[in-house]
């Protein structure tokens, strides 16, 4: 019997294998366990208790508003469909919002850094102001400044086309016409073309040291096949938003509801704080050093700003900028509290309903596969600018 | 012989003083100057609308009318001045943060102590004796101080020079937190109070329960941001070594774990802990929606702080892992006395920082049902017909008190990333 416990002569609990073997098992035994137990407790308690719990009533007909949509929607979609609406509307105030919030974060950040005094105060309160107040409360600051603008009758008009009153933001925006299609597919080749021009232009800026203004000749390729093309198919009318009918409403051009407006503004005041301070933090992690040497050996300004300092404080920029998208994205969620139908608005509306639970379940996955996008495009990046052996 | 050298010719007027500095800092070159005229104009008319509308057009009554509710909710009058006493009990600890660490808490301790004593004399409705025990807070700051023995490393302050060596031996017995074994054991009797203070005790006289639900106002962010960080940390110490481990199901659990609940919003979180926690208990038990709160805040905030200690974990040296083993340590050893400590250390910016953001979290347990700050707010102006258009007064409040609060906290958090040399050893 006491054989059975000793191995090449080293009791069982001496031997580093066999000790490590037992450790792995039973801590797998107690994580896997201790899952179970509460996955099946929470199981049986939904049957105990009769919650409803499952996911058949996906194809039933929703039968809720949803107050705006990026795509047609009718209460009589199911809920599946009126969940696919909801979210996006979220991916609608997520993208513009990473847009315009990382614009905005890059301008405070680089004038943090200036060297004139009044400017970067200015840009130093900003960051400390709103990067200190939680998002809800500005959510609803903003959404009350939305509410007391005047009504549409008596709204701000600007140019008799953009509208801005209590219902919302109204501007004139494009309408496709026949060449629509040709000219997006032109446009999208004028953008290859460009970014194939820049790279070779910067190359050869980099290997000769002759000025040859990538970043211009690309723009020029870009903008002005899609300008020519614009000019020849006329793929573009433009919509302009009018009066219509006996209350005043709107109609026709880009529509922003007020929720929305006070949504963005929110999101991308209290994000561009953040990103502003990512960026600042970046520019001065470069070494002066850097600056120095560049300048010393006949870069300009300009130019050591592109080839020097930019490049590397991409590096510490982009990873935080990312996880910033992903806040901002989360952050979006925020929405339940103004009235914009996002993910976790309409979700929460269809609670009413449908089964809590497994509403909640689909809401989850659904903001865990964007965080996994977003990982994903950092790991992207993070390969991208490995420092390469030479 | 004396050879005085020449004065050194005083530098240009142009480059010293108030004009070099302006030259200098607003007016370098042509465009600095414009960017500083369009600046001053535009700063100009915010700051006389703004003070326009702070100090004419906008109605406080809304604010001043329900202080009580803003900072408490529905807290019992009666117990108000068992708060105040725990309001005593910070003060004291703050005092003896003053003393131990100077650099970090000086000004904090001061500020806490004004404020206190300015709400404890400003004109308004308040019982006496709230107002006596508030202004109790400045001496009970300089009671701390005094119950704290003069870190070694630090030269004796003006006051201390000025009692003289006459004072100097009754000072020594009265410091009798005199290691840090004492003041932490001083910090958790203070808690253990706060706590008996805040919720009551069923049968003694003076301390009736109170019940959970009512705890409100910006009292209820600060205790759930408390309660959050404290209990997280060791969950995230437990989660962190188990994604460090080598043993694959624990570290694929804590994987999971760590990023599922980083890749949601809290708001999500709120919701299933909603539906879902009270099933994990048993039926009859009618669990109080501020603890769900508190155990959802935990676990999001647990998982955030993993990653926190991991990051602070991965920074020590490989050096010290290395003597650790040369020395003979084995493994556990190793971490637990060598590359734990070492890595919390790293991050005390990093949880004063997660506790900033917790605390702005905090404002989303109106989700769950809760009458927090921002949602005392929000009721107050939603659910009253005279105050539905002075949103603007309540939640610039709000944004203030929020405001101030993490400021200062930012503040601090430096201030200690100075004293320990993070990033400088």
């Amino acid at each position: 019997m006491t054989r059975l416990l000793y191995v090449q002569g080293v009791p069982i609990w001496r031997n580093v294998v066999a000790l490590r073997w037992i450790v792995q098992i039973v801590s797998a035994v107690v994580v896997l366990s201790t899952i179970a137990l509460f996955l099946l407790n929470v199981a049986r308690e939904i049957e105990a208790r009769d919650i409803p719990f499952g996911f058949t009533f996906l194809d039933r007909a929703a039968q809720i508003p949803i107050g705006e949509a990026v795509i047609p929607y009718d209460p009589s979609d199911s809920y599946l469909y009126g969940l696919l609406v909801a979210g996006l509307n979220t991916i609608r105030a997520s993208v513009l919002g990473v847009i315009l919030a990382t614009a905005i974060g890059i301008l405070v950040g680089v004038a943090r850094l200036s060297p004139n005094w009044l400017l970067s105060r200015i840009a130093l309160v900003y960051i400390e102001v709103f990067r200190n107040i939680p998002l809800i409360v500005q959510l609803l600051f903003w959404l009350t400044i939305v509410l007391t603008l005047p009504k549409v009758a008596e709204g701000y008009v600007i140019a008799e086309s953009i509208f801005i009153n209590n219902s919302g933001f109204y501007m004139p925006w494009f309408e496709a016409q026949n060449g629509f299609w040709p000219w997006a597919l032109i446009t999208a080749i004028g953008v290859v073309l460009a970014v194939y021009a820049f790279r070779g232009l910067n190359r050869r800026e980099t290997e000769t040291g002759q000025q040859s203004y990538p970043l211009l000749a690309a723009a020029v390729i870009a903008i002005g096949l899609s300008l020519v093309a614009l000019l020849i198919l006329r793929p573009l009318a433009i919509d302009i938003p009018q009066v219509e009918g006996r209350f005043g409403r709107l109609q026709g051009g880009a529509q922003l509801s007020g929720s929305f407006l006070a949504l963005l503004v929110g999101l991308v005041v209290y994000t561009s704080a953040f990103i502003a301070e990512i960026v600042r933090a970046g520019i001065q992690s470069v070494g002066k050093g850097q600056t120095e040497a560049a300048r010393s050996v006949g870069l300009s300004g300009m130019l050591t700003l592109r080839h020097v300092t930019f490049p590397q404080a991409l590096r510490v920029i982009i990873p935080p900028l990312i996880s910033q998208f992903l806040n901002l994205t989360k952050n979006s969620s925020l929405a339940a509290a103004i009235g914009y139908p996002d993910l976790v608005s309409v979700a929460n509306t269809m609670t009413q309903i449908a089964p809590a639970i497994s509403l909640f379940m689909i809401v989850m996955v659904s903001y865990l596969s964007m965080s996994l996008l977003y990982s994903l495009i950092g790991n992207l990046y993070n390969r991208m600018i490995r420092f390469k052996a030479a | 012989m004396t050879a005085r050298a020449a004065p050194a010719p005083l530098p240009p007027a142009t480059t010293v003083g108030l004009q070099g500095w302006l030259r200098q800092n607003l007016f370098s070159s042509w465009g600095s100057s414009a960017v500083t005229i369009v600046l001053a104009v535009v700063l100009s008319w915010v700051v006389v609308n703004l003070g326009a509308w702070v100090f004419v057009e906008a109605d406080w009554t809304v604010i001043i009318s329900r202080v009580p509710l803003y900072i408490v909710g529905l807290y019992p009058y009666e117990g108000y001045w068992r708060l105040c006493i725990c309001l005593l009990l910070i003060s004291v600890l703050l005092g003896m943060s003053w003393r131990a660490w100077p650099n970090a808490a000086r000004r904090f301790a001061f500020a806490f102590g004004v404020i206190m004593l300015f709400v404890g004399v400003f004109p308004h409705e308040m019982a006496p004796d709230h107002r006596a025990l508030l202004l109790l807070n400045l001496p009970f700051i300089g009671l701390g101080y005094v119950l704290t023995p003069r870190p070694a490393e630090t030269s004796p302050g003006r006051f201390e020079a000025m009692a003289g060596s006459a004072l100097a031996p009754a000072l020594e017995r009265v410091a009798i937190f005199s290691t840090p074994r004492r003041m932490v054991i001083a910090a958790l009797v203070a808690l253990v109070l706060t706590m008996i203070l805040i919720l009551g005790i069923a049968g003694v006289p003076g301390l009736d329960p109170v019940n959970p639900q009512d705890l409100g106002g910006l009292m209820i962010n600060l205790l759930l941001a408390f309660f959050g960080i404290v209990c997280s940390l060791p969950i995230g110490v437990g989660l962190a070594l188990g994604r460090r481990s080598n043993l694959p199901i624990l570290k694929v659990a804590c994987v999971i774990f760590i990023e599922v609940i980083r890749g949601v919003p809290l708001i999500t979180l709120l919701f299933m802990s909603r539906h879902i926690l009270p099933l994990t208990f048993p039926e009859d038990l009618n669990i109080d929606r501020v603890y769900l709160a508190g155990i959802t805040i935990t676990i999001f905030s647990s998982a955030y702080m993993a990653e926190n200690v991991r990051g602070g974990m991965a920074a020590v040296q490989a050096g010290q892992t290395e003597a650790a083993q040369a020395l003979g340590l084995r493994g556990w050893q190793t971490t637990l006395l060598i590359t734990l400590p070492q890595g919390l250390r790293n991050i005390i910016p990093a949880i004063v920082g997660q506790f900033i953001s917790l605390f702005k979290d905090t404002s989303l347990v109106y989700f769950i049902g809760m009458l927090d700050l921002v949602e005392m707010g929000r009721v107050s102006v939603q659910g009253n017909q005279e105050f539905i258009d002075n949103g603007r007064e309540v939640y610039l409040f709000i944004a203030l008190v929020f405001w101030v609060f993490c400021f200062s906290m930012s503040f601090i958090s430096r201030r200690i990333e100075g004293v320990l040399g993070v990033g400088r050893r």
